[in-house]
């Protein structure tokens, strides 16, 4: 392991896409980085605005028809090396969205997944969990 | 001036988070998290299937034995297998380790296998009243009931009208 | 005269400028993200969290979007680091450190400290993203409403000092630091209290911070002006703006209260009085939400520049 990705380990940058979710997932990726219950932040994680910004992708929903090509363009803006998380069962496998007419889901049919958190939503113990996996993936790429 | 209180206050308690992923998280003991099935008491009369809302919970038959097979990936842990199992077979338990790598998503799946039987009388093979379902139906379970449970519904129905008038 | 081509050249690259910049602004805002945590009951990231943020971007490729004009878009963040190297190599340290008559005086720093929101600006306004030109106008009416404060601030402290020293305004820094370890800091001194106040409520402006981090906005302009950087030219724009904030601490600390010990104990002391206004600025942070713009451009047109004015008018009287 490089001198770069010991730091790297150290300063992974989220971005989450909201693929159709409905927002259950979003409110709990919210608390662990609003409450000081579970602050993912002595991670050295940072939620940041942009998707240039970011390391880690947080992909929530089942995405839906309509904000598919919208996702996979949003993916393409974030610089390699990337690691790709799949947050509650509606990207992982459709939930119970699966086979609606509106769906395009799932996820990994789309973009090469590396994490799934599952869990309807998952509580923000398993995300961080799940997080932790991540940056193991993502300090082993930068 | 009430804020710089709140923010005294704050540094003198000092942080209010979880030692996880460090230490142990603490979970209510009510949680639900991850579904588990009793192979034991299972009866396989696929009411779980029936209420499951994400289409977790499948069945599969082959010739020697009934398969429920639930893939954890698409369980929403709402418990309405739980509620609706005669034979309290499934319970949601409180474990949320359910993060996982993308090589394990197909794993995330638990077999149970419920068994047919040959029909004592005739041969063919069924699926008979289990024992926990026996229990719950009958206040005590005699010799007789036991040897209709272990012949095929034909041979069942054969047996329990003989000796009624033609 | 090469001799001193040299001194400028480790003042602007090693002391206090260059190297010894990045260490103490990366570690203020590291000390910063942390006690922001601790005010909210949080644990926080590690003091060092800027230094690794630092080198991982620095391993990341960098993108130029379609739209962005590629070289003022990869020179910009150039700027940001060397104008604020620059400034720090201007700034005297009491006891430690005099920049040499050659680099200017307070009103060339002046100049150089408005560089790096210049570079934002055209960071902004290059990166050809909506949310860029937005930050790139907040950035400019921010800008246009706390210069004048400032330059009120820097007068009034000139014509104070070169007042009591029998001269006209004195605008030579390294002066302005003899006359307040000779005569005591201007903060004690009441007709320049406003005028501190003044350079108090300029400071947040211009280091992006809240109530005034308006252009960088991260939750309604996702950090505007920075939005399209990657990789290593993200980097340096952080870098800037960590040495930005020892820069205009540093410039706060040189204007009313540079008195501290020489040698090695002046550096620390230094350091400390840094921390103290970063301290000061994370309570802000912790305690207070984003003002609007129209409420910002008001506020600095209100209350600075009637202190800078009243300190101003009472330094005249006085003369």
């Amino acid at each position: 392991m490089n001198f770069i990705s010991k730091a790297a380990k150290k300063s992974p940058w989220i971005y989450r896409i909201n693929a159709g979710s409905c927002n259950g997932c979003d409110v709990e990726l919210a608390t662990t980085a609003c409450i000081p219950r579970y602050d993912i932040e002595r991670l050295g994680c940072q939620y940041c605005g942009s998707p240039r910004h970011a390391d880690i992708i947080l992909i929530t929903g089942p995405i839906t028809v309509g904000v598919k090509d919208k996702l996979l363009r949003v993916y393409e803006q974030v610089p390699d090396p990337k690691v790709t998380v799949a947050v509650g069962i509606c990207p992982i496998s459709g939930g119970v969205f699966r086979e609606s007419y509106a769906i395009a889901g799932p996820l990994d049919q789309f973009v090469p997944v590396d994490v799934n958190i599952a869990g309807c939503p998952p509580r923000p113990q398993a995300i961080i969990e799940g997080l932790a996996m991540a940056i193991d993936i993502w300090a082993s790429r930068a | 001036m009430n804020f710089l209180q709140v923010l005294i206050d704050n540094l003198r308690k000092g942080p209010a988070t979880e030692p996880f992923p460090f230490g142990d998280a603490s979970t209510p003991a009510a949680y639900r998290g991850r579904v588990a099935i009793d192979q034991d008491a299972c009866v396989g009369c696929r009411m779980c299937e029936h209420v499951c809302a994400g289409g977790a919970i499948r069945f599969a038959e082959d010739n020697e034995a009934l398969h429920l097979v639930i893939w954890h990936n698409t369980c929403v842990s709402c418990g309405l297998c739980a509620v609706y199992c005669p034979t309290k077979a499934i319970t949601l338990t409180n474990n949320w380790h359910v993060s996982h790598r993308q090589e394990d998503k197909y794993k995330q799946v638990d077999h149970v296998t419920i068994p047919y039987s040959a029909c004592t009388s005739c041969g063919v093979v069924f699926l008979k009243a289990q024992d926990p379902l026996m229990q719950l139906a009958y206040k005590t379970v005699g010799a007789n009931e036991t040897r209709l449970r272990d012949l095929c519904p034909d041979c069942r129905r054969v047996e329990s009208s003989r000796g009624a008038r033609p | 005269m090469i001799g001193e081509f040299f001194r400028i050249l480790f003042a602007v690259l090693v002391f206090p400028g260059g190297l010894f910049a990045i260490a103490l602004g990366l570690l203020l805002k590291g000390v910063e993200r942390r006690l922001v945590a601790r005010l909210q009951r949080r644990i926080g990231a590690p003091l060092l969290q800027p230094f690794y943020d630092l080198v991982k971007l620095m391993g990341k490729i960098t993108f130029v979007p379609d739209l962005a004009d590629t070289n003022v878009f990869l020179m910009t963040p150039l700027i940001g680091v060397a104008s604020m190297s620059l400034a720090m190599a201007m700034l005297p340290i009491a006891g430690v450190y005099a920049p040499s008559p050659m680099l200017g005086d307070l009103l060339v720093l002046f100049y150089v400290i408005s560089l790096p929101a210049l570079s934002l600006m055209l960071a902004g306004s290059a990166s050809g993203s909506p949310f860029g030109a937005i930050g790139f106008s907040r950035e400019m009416a921010l800008m246009l409403a706390y210069e004048g404060p400032i330059l009120l601030v820097i007068v009034s402290v000139a014509l104070h000092v070169g007042a009591a020293s029998g001269r006209g305004p004195m605008f030579s820094l390294a002066e302005i630091v003899q006359y307040q370890i000779r005569h005591g800091p201007l903060i004690l001194d009441w007709r320049m209290v406003p005028a501190a106040l003044a350079y108090a409520a300029f400071i947040p402006a211009n280091l992006g911070m809240p109530p005034f981090d308006i252009a960088e906005a991260e939750t309604e302009l996702l950090e505007g002006p920075l939005l399209e950087y990657t990789g290593a030219s993200l980097g340096l724009l952080k870098l800037a703006s960590a040495i930005k904030t020892v820069a205009i601490a540093g410039l706060g600390v040189a204007l009313f209260f540079p008195n501290g010990p020489g040698g090695v104990l002046g550096v620390v002391a230094f350091a400390a009085k840094c921390l103290v206004i970063v301290g000061c600025l994370s309570v802000l942070k912790a305690a207070v939400g984003r003002m609007r713009i129209d409420q910002a451009v008001v506020f600095y047109l209100r209350w600075p520049v009637l202190f800078g004015v009243l300190s101003l008018a009472m330094v005249a009287i006085h003369v």
